[in-house]
């Protein structure tokens, strides 16, 4: 069944591994995923608690629906980050975690560090851990190569650490097959902090369905109706690059560091039309209809060789427009570069960013970083990766993240562009106000997955906004009116889809006719044979979420935590189509007051006592 | 009819191999399922669907006395079957073979191939199983 699914509590100081089984309360109350990795994330937690130290738990989830015919099977990675120092999490798509649940589990907790390097190899409910001391020092791909050849099955997944999490990068990802990543806040360097190279798995167990004959029958229907929406077709084809034409129109682009936020003309450089002609086909991650990454190969010019998938819309802004570098065939290589290292590619580009804008501005130069930073120069960038993931001359500073700011000095710390210490990302908010309050309250930091209601931009009539979302809410993305309500709603949803494992890109993202609660309550019913309704989904979205914040309550964060770059309120933005645009402190404070009652937390952003009981989570 | 494979097409996403194992055994394994896609995800990322072809000349009965007609609407096969497959075409897991029995007529795996990588085809077979239309 897929309840039957158990959990790991792996040691690697001293091997000991404990499988159990998952209660079913606590599938009833955090679902998996996303879910139970923050309860699980909540026993360990505390604020003097060092990412880098044994004791912080890396854990692996996998959704509820991972495996299943559940619209994409995707695997949350879970500790506390050492890029932000706060709450770490990242969400991983590919083969990994449906392997995972193929060979019995859904959850690993992994604490200790182990003496040597090792890997762990999972295989239809066991669990052993190998000698990892040859693969020290080989990339992401070759590290997967290499145990795949070991273990004489080509069948096997695995997600591993590159350089960059030996190094212990503080930006350092997990990686798994071309191109996938659990990406952001470092969850690479914790398992390079406990000597674990990779976690490898292989089962073929059966994963019993509740209503076989029924699930197939909705399932059929629900992906017929998906598949409709002009959004899923337009993903199919073209990947997420399709957003990258968008947001280059509106102004809502990170050029230079947020200096600026359109390319103009010059965005047909990087549009998702310029990538067709490197482009060999559409893959999918596992179990996901919409196959929106490419394929893609480049056969001639000064990158001739490079071969791989993607590149995504954030990899591209971040490596491109952020860095002023409109250079394509340059930005596909330094994102293969970065997935090989397992750097995370928006704190890469983000972190050389800053770098740029402090060289232009003059505060460090060219003794200091070795080699000119100058914007646009992506042959530079190149060499700098090079130095971040080993760790040599300028880029062991920065690989520091943004810890860097003591090398910098108190001049540098405005242009690193963050909020709880975690860098904004491909986009500048400065327009659209549901985006700027999203980036602001996220519990992992500056970051567009954990609410981003891209709805906003679509204008839709507010009657239709006013039935989604339960409340007025204005259809004017540059109005703050109702743009709490709207974060709120999406940060619930986006934490019960990663519980669930189901593809952000598949649920009410950007398209109002994609799935939400509905549709998951019935999968989960007739898949897992548990009843859930519409509205014990959106407590489940709720409790993931205030349990998130209790972390950060942790960490002394309250309302002034939940703020923006200074530039986004001092700073209008300078030229294009969202020129003048800025954040009015007063009517930020007034969504978040909106924001704050939504959840059941007081005045300060601190969730109320009868919040916390109702949600369950008070003890 | 035959489930024909356009392999430049397939995503390798394994839903057809989901719903195979799920509308024959009511379970999803990936590995009970009569199709399978062989995947290269660590290099050229491609992805080739296999199953059976529904050879005129069902080599893979060679030596059986029993009725072409009635094996033909049967899914799960001995893994005897698959060893006589010229074109290695049936999944073999354990003690049996997953051979493709068109669902008795509306093939589930072409109702979830997003990208078209499978169609449906009623072209002629000739005895190598080639197709001509």
């Amino acid at each position: 069944m897929v309840l039957d699914r158990k959990i790991a509590f792996i040691d690697l100081r001293d091997g000991s591994i404990e499988i159990t089984p998952l209660s079913l309360d606590l599938r009833e109350k955090f679902l998996g995923g996303r879910g139970i990795n923050m309860y699980l994330l909540s026993r360990y937690y505390s604020s003097s608690m060092d990412p880098f130290s044994p004791e912080n738990p890396l854990i692996f989830g996998a959704g509820l629906l991972t495996g299943t015919l559940g619209f994409g099977s995707r695997i949350n990675i879970t500790a506390k980050s050492p890029e932000s120092g706060h709450l770490g999490d990242s969400s991983m798509g590919g083969e990994f975690g449906a392997e995972l649940v193929k060979a019995g589990l859904s959850h690993l907790v992994i604490t200790g560090k182990s003496k040597n390097p090792v890997y762990l190899l999972i295989r239809n409910g066991e669990i052993e851990i190998r000698d990892a001391q040859k693969l020290i020092g080989l990339d992401t791909v070759e590290t997967q190569k290499r145990i795949r050849i070991e273990l004489g099955d080509e069948e096997v997944r695995v997600a591993c650490i590159g350089v960059a999490g030996e190094n212990l990068v503080r930006y350092a990802a997990i990686r798994s097959g071309m191109k996938n990543a659990a990406g952001r806040t470092g969850m690479g360097a914790v398992m390079g902090s406990k000597n674990l190279k990779a976690v490898a798995a292989r089962g073929n167990l059966d994963i019993r369905i509740s209503e076989p004959e029924k699930y197939l029958r909705y399932y059929l229907n629900t992906l017929k109706k998906l598949m409709e929406t002009k959004w899923a077709q337009a993903l199919g084809k073209l990947g997420t690059p399709l957003l990258f034409k968008y947001a280059n129109a509106m102004g809502i682009l990170s050029v230079r560091n947020n200096q600026l936020t359109t390319v103009g003309d010059q965005g047909r450089h990087l549009a998702a039309e310029a990538l067709e002609p490197y482009s060999t086909g559409m893959l999918s991650c596992f179990a996901c209809p919409a196959h929106c990454r490419h394929r893609f190969s480049i056969e001639e010019g000064r990158y001739k060789g490079t071969k791989g998938e993607g590149p995504e819309y954030a990899s591209i802004g971040s490596f491109g427009t952020k860095l002023g570098n409109l250079d394509l065939e340059n930005i596909i290589y330094v994102v293969e570069l970065c997935n090989h290292y397992g750097l995370d590619t928006i704190s890469t580009g983000s972190y050389i960013a800053w770098a740029m804008e402090l060289y232009q501005r003059g505060i460090i130069d060219q003794d200091r970083t070795g080699l000119p930073l100058v914007w646009g120069d992506g042959e530079s960038v190149i060499e700098f990766i090079h130095l971040i993931a080993n760790r040599k001359g300028f880029g062991d500073i920065l690989a520091k993240g943004p810890f860097a700011k003591k090398d910098f000095g108190e001049s540098s710390h405005d242009y690193l562009l963050e909020v709880k210490n975690f860098p904004i990302e491909m986009t500048d908010e400065r327009l659209p106000k549901s985006f700027a309050l999203g980036m602001a309250t996220s519990t992992r930091g500056a970051c567009h997955m954990r609410s981003r209601p891209s709805l906003d931009i679509l204008g839709l009539p507010e009657e239709v906004l006013k039935r989604i979302y339960g409340g007025s809410v204005s259809n004017n993305f540059s109005s703050y009116k109702g743009k709490g309500r709207m974060v709120w709603w999406h940060e619930l949803l986006n934490a019960v889809s990663d519980a669930l494992g189901v593809c952000r890109f598949l649920t009410v993202f950007s398209s109002p006719h994609t799935l939400q609660y509905r549709q998951f309550s019935r999968l989960i019913f007739l898949s897992a044979g548990l009843n859930l309704g519409a509205k014990d989904l959106k407590t489940i979205g709720e409790r993931i979420y205030t349990l998130e914040r209790m972390m950060l309550i942790k960490d002394g964060f309250s309302r002034q935590e939940d703020t923006l770059p200074k530039r986004y309120f001092s700073e209008p933005v300078p030229e294009g189509p969202a020129r003048g645009e800025v954040i009015l402190r007063e009517e930020f404070d007034n969504m978040l007051d909106e924001y704050y009652r939504l959840h059941g937390w007081d005045q300060n952003g601190v969730p109320k006592r009868t919040t916390l009981k109702r949600l369950e989570i008070d003890k | 009819m035959r489930i024909k494979v356009d392999k430049k097409k397939c995503s390798g996403c394994h839903l057809c191999e989901m719903v195979c194992s799920l509308f024959h055994l009511g379970v999803i394994n990936t590995e009970k399922s009569a199709i399978r896609i062989q995947k290269d995800d660590l290099d050229s990322s491609q992805n080739i669907p296999i199953l059976c072809n529904q050879c005129k000349e069902m080599k893979c009965l060679n030596g059986e006395a029993v009725r072409e007609g009635l094996e033909k609407k049967r899914f799960i096969w001995d893994r005897k079957r698959a060893e006589r497959c010229p074109f290695d075409a049936l999944t073999v897991f354990g003690e049996n073979a997953y051979h493709c029995d068109l669902c008795g007529g509306t093939p589930q795996c072409v109702k979830v191939c997003t990208p078209k990588a499978l169609r449906i085809s009623n072209g002629r077979r000739d005895n190598h199983g080639m197709v001509y239309f």
